[in-house]
């Protein structure tokens, strides 16, 4: 059971005044759906959580010419009902329903799955391949970075002491993406291995490709060598075969309780060359 | 109340349509609120972790994982628990009746999650198909029925509604 005290600021020029007179041993508590799972099992240590669930400041999916803002406090099951996120999005739009259970995805935040660098994140996964930016405040102040350079390492980011995670920044460019996951059952799993795959086409062929994996390296990974590979190219499925292999190369899994590192890499090709063709196969029929 | 662990917190918030306003320990889940502080025995602790969901509740109408959930964060907010559900003559809901009768229920410690996940899915999508009904209930865990007879009772209560 928790044993921290919350504290629930009114907004986030409250919770910038609050932090300096609360113990240091705090963190924030968005969603939940990871931080009390841990202390239910008492492995959390904290004295405060700081509940930032329902700052206004963090809420909200809106657009501007060139971009596509999300909230670090929406909800999963929000990105769901987004038309923005349909419409923009298709990558993250396609990974909903592979992330988590329907009452834990009314639950986590897109921000707290992100915080919470899990290198199996499916919301973190889909918004590398989307190319998103992070918004990162700390008292105030603010700086963005690529999300895929936000991750450190296992559980690890480059966040500083309190410092939170406001919003992803999305830019808008067209084109179609698909998000294949692979775990112990079909959905409500944590993946042995995803792929997400953004594609811009023209016509039959790629013009720019940006392609993310989750669960086979320690952060969510960018395989920037096949992107490269597959620009320019026709998507068919001697190329796809060839983008596959490079995947396979440019992943670093592991052995552990969900999968083994020898099956990881295989399924990483075998998922993106699914992903390949499951896209040139809707380019045929538009 | 069992020894405070954190701050108090007065928390204000609708339960089953009737206003709470109180004093709660802050470290609280929304799980121990609802079982130990309003004594709403009907929501069960399965895992803790949020896979079982046997601690299904609605919250703005929406299924949340109670034991994942804190009570703080109820604040300002709706709550329906399984004691809360009620069918139009003010009897048992059309979920609680066609569970019955589709012999849905065994040893029973799933069934109150079971039925609040489904009255989450039914409310956002009437017309579910039993591929929805499949996905909707991914999140709640049943160790004894199986699956087969709970799905063809939502499935009922959808055509009865």
């Amino acid at each position: 059971m928790p044993n921290a005290t919350v504290v629930k600021p009114a907004n986030l020029k409250a919770l910038w005044k609050l932090l300096p007179s609360i113990s240091p041993k705090r963190k924030y508590l968005a969603g939940g759906t990871d931080l009390v799972t841990r202390a239910n099992a008492g492995l959390d240590t904290a004295e405060i959580w700081v509940d930032i669930s329902d700052l206004k400041e963090l809420r909200g999916i809106r657009e501007t010419g060139t971009a596509v803002i999300i909230g670090a406090g929406v909800r999963i099951s929000e990105l769901g009902g987004s038309r923005l996120v349909s419409r923009w999005l298709p990558v993250l739009y396609a990974a909903i329903p592979h992330f988590a259970s329907p009452s834990l995805r009314n639950m986590a935040t897109i921000g707290g799955n992100a915080a919470n660098a899990s290198p199996c994140s499916d919301g973190a996964c889909a918004l590398c391949a989307e190319k998103a930016w992070i918004w990162l405040e700390l008292k105030g102040k603010r700086r963005k970075l690529p999300l895929s350079a936000f991750f450190k390492g296992p559980k690890k980011t480059v966040l500083k002491k309190d410092e939170l995670v406001t919003a992803f920044e999305i830019p808008k460019w067209k084109h179609v993406g698909a998000y294949l996951k692979l775990g112990p059952r079909a959905y409500f799993g944590i993946s042995k291995v995803s792929v997400a795959a953004a594609l811009e086409m023209d016509g039959g062929r790629v013009k720019t490709a940006s392609i993310a994996l989750a669960s086979v390296a320690p952060v969510p990974l960018l395989a920037r060598k096949t992107a490269d590979y597959l620009a320019g190219r026709i998507l068919n499925e001697e190329n796809a075969r060839t983008a596959a292999a490079l995947v396979k190369a440019e992943v670093s899994p592991i052995t552990d309780i969900r999968s083994e590192a020898a099956y990881r890499r295989e399924m990483a090709g075998v998922l993106l060359e699914r992903a390949l063709g499951r896209i040139g196969r809707r380019g045929e029929n538009l | 109340m069992e020894k405070r662990r954190g701050g108090i917190f007065n928390i204000r918030c609708a339960v089953n349509g009737g206003k709470v306003d109180r004093e709660i320990d802050s470290s609280r889940t929304l799980l121990e609120f609802i079982r130990e502080d309003l004594g709403l025995k009907g929501t069960k602790e399965g895992c803790g972790e949020g896979e079982c969901g046997a601690c299904l509740v609605l919250v703005d109408g929406k299924a949340v994982n109670s034991c994942l959930m804190m009570a703080v964060q109820l604040h300002g907010k709706h709550l329906t628990t399984i004691e809360g559900l009620k069918g139009r003559d003010g009897g048992l809901h059309p979920l609680q009746k066609t569970f019955m009768e589709e012999g849905a229920v065994q040893c029973g410690f799933c069934t109150p999650g079971a039925i609040m996940a489904s009255e989450a899915l039914l409310r956002e999508n009437p017309g579910a198909t039993l591929e929805d009904i499949k996905l909707g209930l991914t999140g709640n865990l049943c160790r004894c029925t199986g699956y087969e007879k709970i799905i063809s009772a939502v499935d009922k209560s959808r055509d009865s509604k």
